[in-house]
């Protein structure tokens, strides 16, 4: 292992990258160059220095000419610095002593001018040939990975991913924010393009989770606190009351005959407001848990205390309704994290050309799928709030969607989902539908069929973004209807079209509370407010945080084949480390140069990552090294310099600018 | 039966046109559009326009300049902005109807007898050549150039005018107007495709 005191033999590499870098970059001339510097023995341009035969060009010269540091000058180190750094460790040198200069996306890519890209990467290299001098040979850390999982969200992307890893023997813990899971897929009616019944392919895996061994389930939950790392995650749930013992509810649903409140009063959550329900409720027939809640906002015994409580009575001896139940704070310990938080819809009061809010005939897409749906407060029959039944139904695409002044996304199910309303639309009632959209967006395995099939049952397609939904008449046709305003793009005429309902296709958005979901788990989240995958392409699924894995509509607006593609993703990234049992990180960490600390503690609040703790005992600051991340802020901060980050210590950081500087054109 | 074609040759647009309209500020975002049909169904003129306003947007996009400049659109367009306010491309529909119009002005091929044309430009000429506009010529000005029979029919509410001292027979002006044309009419070397386009007529 090359030392010190060991004479200094490096090898540089330049890569074209086919035409990336040689377009713009006189690679020989770099070549030439960097052959004259101190320390340089072999000095090479080539082709593809990532493919077998760059590699194996690496290792010969290591034997040939007894080369100690490799400097290769290619791409970004994100794409190839692993790829690099195996190369020179096949070759038997610490993969620690080899640096990538980045002369494609920094200087290449960039530039406009070969004669400047070209001096930019003589300097960049020249720095990287001064700093590598002073590398230490380093060793990886590795860190065990606990076979625990949780899971965050129980709707279909959760669902999928807890059965997937709780088929394969690892334990898992749901966690789910509402009384049941199930999510949106449990509301809606049908699915598109196959036209599925929602439930029925939904609740046997609902009911699977439930029964299953390996997973435990925590519904009104959520988690408030994350600490650790990957592999080693301690989590915290607050469990909220449901005030009712879930081992001991049978779900025979007598309280809920037996309430004081002899019919349903409340809005229905569930129905999206358009059914009522009591204040001891189930939510839906199918709900898993099966087992009734008690809203305590509109419950009078919990409210006031001076109830009859008939509830009690009717549970009688199996007393699963315990109005004392108190808030539960769990503590649990899991290796890895799949956020499976969903979304949620547009509200389309936000636009209020559409009269959501001030007509009471325009309804939202999810009001909708309740409306058609047999379980629904309707029992699947479409009436208007008013008690009409609509001769005529519009419904408006890209609503909260493509638009600079809400969201600028297309939200990707919107299409397909009004495409399936029209067709249940038509099917539960008499009603003429009219679609008015800005373009029909059917990428899918049988979307485009369904679209054909729509046109064949004889749905309006009108393209034109509707103008203003009004009760205000002009003919006698329009009078007592809702009209919409609406230029019908492709006849060249602007058209008012009187209909009795208006469907708004709301978009997608992220949760609310994403930006506090994101700092819990520390991922992060994009211009959009999407949670971030790592790498768009490539790596789908994976959070910037080691560990943390995405599913679902938390990381952007899909359909739900995608999604359970997703989920199932998710859970084979997380089966496949802990199948892996650890995980190598980067010894690019920080740590605390004792002699040197003041103990002045400056350091601790600045750790984006809680990696730095106070030892009492000694004074001094310590760094856990599994935690930190290498971001150097503490570097930085600490005013005695006492922290020193490895791969970027000070002789190696002054080196690299002082080769920079020393360039001379 | 004479037909006409219909069709539209690349030889019969003005691919500069486009560009020139997007290169002024505030219209930059025509090359936004997607053709959704927002501005003419919130349009209250729309019903009576020959092109819709999103079609005004294509065919000024795609450089068809006499089809847009010679359009009724942009002269009934009443400037509420319904438009502009709904765009979901946030595209300042009302600020390129004002952009095509001073266009269709300077290349006079506004629609003749059309008043709303006849008076933009009168009312510009007059604050160009005054400093400020005296309704009384104006309104003359207009009925002279448009319709000058219909002037006899408001000969009551005229004398009714003149009778309570509103219809001044002696033309406004302010002082030091060289300096305003200065300000108006910037030197030929300063002027671009980006400069705000000023009516040039010599009065």
């Amino acid at each position: 292992m090359a030392t010190h005191c060991e004479e200094i033999r490096i090898g540089f590499y330049v890569c074209h990258c086919g035409h990336n870098i040689a377009a713009m970059v006189d690679c020989e001339a770099v070549a030439r160059y960097a052959r004259k510097l101190p320390g340089v023995v072999v000095s090479r341009d080539y082709r593809y220095m990532c493919s077998d035969p760059g590699q194996e060009l690496i290792r010969q010269d290591v034997r040939e000419h007894r080369l100690n540091r490799i400097v290769v000058a290619a791409c970004s180190p994100l794409l190839h610095e692993h790829t690099f750094r195996t190369a020179t460790e096949r070759a038997g040198l610490n993969p620690f002593h080899c640096q990538m200069v980045n002369i494609r996306e920094h200087n290449s890519w960039v530039a406009t001018r070969k004669q400047d890209a070209t001096r930019k990467a003589k300097s960049l290299a020249q720095a990287a040939i001064h700093r590598v001098r002073f590398h230490k040979a380093l060793q990886v850390q590795r860190v065990s990975i606990r076979p625990e999982v949780l899971v965050v969200g129980g709707g279909i992307a959760g669902i999928h991913a807890a059965l997937t890893l709780a088929n394969a023997g690892k334990k898992v813990f749901l966690v789910e924010r509402e009384a049941t899971i199930g999510g949106h897929m449990a509301k809606f009616d049908k699915t598109f393009p196959t036209l599925d019944c929602s439930a029925c392919i939904l609740t046997p895996k609902m009911s699977a989770v439930r029964s299953h061994p390996n997973i435990t389930l925590w519904t009104l939950a959520e988690v408030t606190q994350v600490e650790g790392f990957i592999g080693n995650y301690r989590v915290k749930v607050r469990r909220s009351p449901r005030y009712v013992l879930e081992d001991a509810c049978v779900g025979c649903l007598e309280c809920i005959d037996a309430c004081v409140y002899r019919s349903p009063k409340f809005p229905d959550a569930f129905n999206e407001g358009l059914g009522k329900r009591k204040p001891i409720y189930i939510p839906f027939p199918q709900a898993t848990p099966k087992v009734v809640l008690i809203d305590p906002a509109t419950c009078l015994n919990l409210k006031t205390g001076k109830c009859k409580q008939t509830c009690l009575e009717a549970c009688g001896e199996r007393q699963a309704i315990q109005f004392n139940q108190q808030e539960r704070l769990e503590e649990i310990e899991v290796g890895t994290i799949i956020v499976a938080t969903g979304f949620k819809t547009f509200d389309p009061r936000r636009q209020p050309l559409y009269g959501y809010g001030t007509y009471p005939n325009v309804y939202t897409s999810l009001e909708i799928e309740r409306l058609v749906n047999a379980s629904g407060p309707t029992g699947g029959e479409v009436v208007a709030r008013d008690g009409r039944k609509p001769r005529a139904i519009g419904i408006i695409h890209c609503v909260g969607s493509r638009d600079r002044k809400t969201n600028v996304w297309c939200s990707r199910v919107c299409c397909m989902y009004s495409l399936k309303l029209a067709h249940l639309l038509k099917e539960h009632s008499e009603a003429e539908v009219y679609n008015f959209y800005i373009d029909i967006r059917a990428p899918g395995k049988g979307y485009e069929e369904f679209y054909n099939k729509l046109l064949d049952d004889g749905v309006h397609f009108i393209r034109g973004r509707v103008g203003e939904v009004t009760d205000w008449a002009m003919t006698p046709e329009e009078e007592g209807r809702l009209v919409i305003r609406v230029e019908d793009t492709l006849a060249g005429c602007v058209r008012r079209i009187p209909v009795d309902m208006v469907v708004l296709a709301t978009g997608l958005e992220p949760q609310p509370d994403a930006q506090a979901v994101r700092r819990l788990f520390n991922m992060s989240c994009g211009g959009d407010g999407w949670f971030l995958e790592r790498h768009p392409k490539l790596a789908p699924v994976n959070t910037f945080a080691d560990g943390v894995y995405l599913a679902g509509c938390c990381q952007g607006p899909k359909d739900i084949p995608d999604t359970v593609a997703q989920a199932g993703a998710a859970a084979a990234e997380v089966l496949s480390l802990i199948d892996k049992g650890y995980v190598e990180q980067e010894p690019n960490t920080a740590y605390v140069r004792d002699e040197d600390c003041s103990g002045c503690k400056s350091c601790i609040p600045l750790c984006p990552y809680n990696a730095i703790t106070f030892a009492e005992d000694r004074q001094k600051a310590t760094i856990n090294e599994t935690l930190c991340k290498g971001c150097g802020t503490c570097v930085a901060s600490c005013p005695s310099g006492s922290i020193v980050q490895r791969l970027f210590e000070d002789d190696e950081v002054f080196a690299e600018i002082e080769g920079m500087l020393a360039y001379d054109a | 039966m004479k037909l006409d074609r219909t069709i539209r040759y690349q030889a019969d647009s003005d691919r500069d046109f486009g560009r020139q309209v997007m290169a002024v500020p505030g219209c930059e975002r025509l090359k936004d559009c997607i053709q959704c049909g927002t501005c003419s169904g919130v349009c209250p003129l729309s019903i009576y326009m020959d092109h819709s306003p999103r079609q005004v947007m294509a065919l000024t996009r795609e450089g068809f300049k006499k089809e847009v400049l010679e359009s009724r659109t942009i002269w009934l367009c009443a400037s509420c902005y319904a438009c502009s306010v709904e765009c979901p491309r946030q595209i300042r529909i009302t600020d390129i109807m004002y952009e095509l119009k001073q266009r269709a002005l300077r290349d006079r091929v506004y629609p003749k007898g059309l008043p709303t044309a006849v008076l933009a430009k009168e009312f510009a000429g007059m604050v160009h050549r005054n400093g400020r506009i005296t309704e009384s010529f104006l309104v003359v000005l207009l009925y002279l150039k448009t319709n000058w029979l219909e002037a006899l029919g408001q000969w009551r509410l005229g004398l009714g005018l003149v009778r309570k001292g509103r219809f001044p027979f002696k033309l406004d002006a302010i002082r030091r107007r060289a300096e305003l044309r200065r300000m108006l009419d910037p030197e030929p070397d300063d002027t671009s495709a980006t400069a705000p386009p000023t009516d040039r007529r010599t009065p």
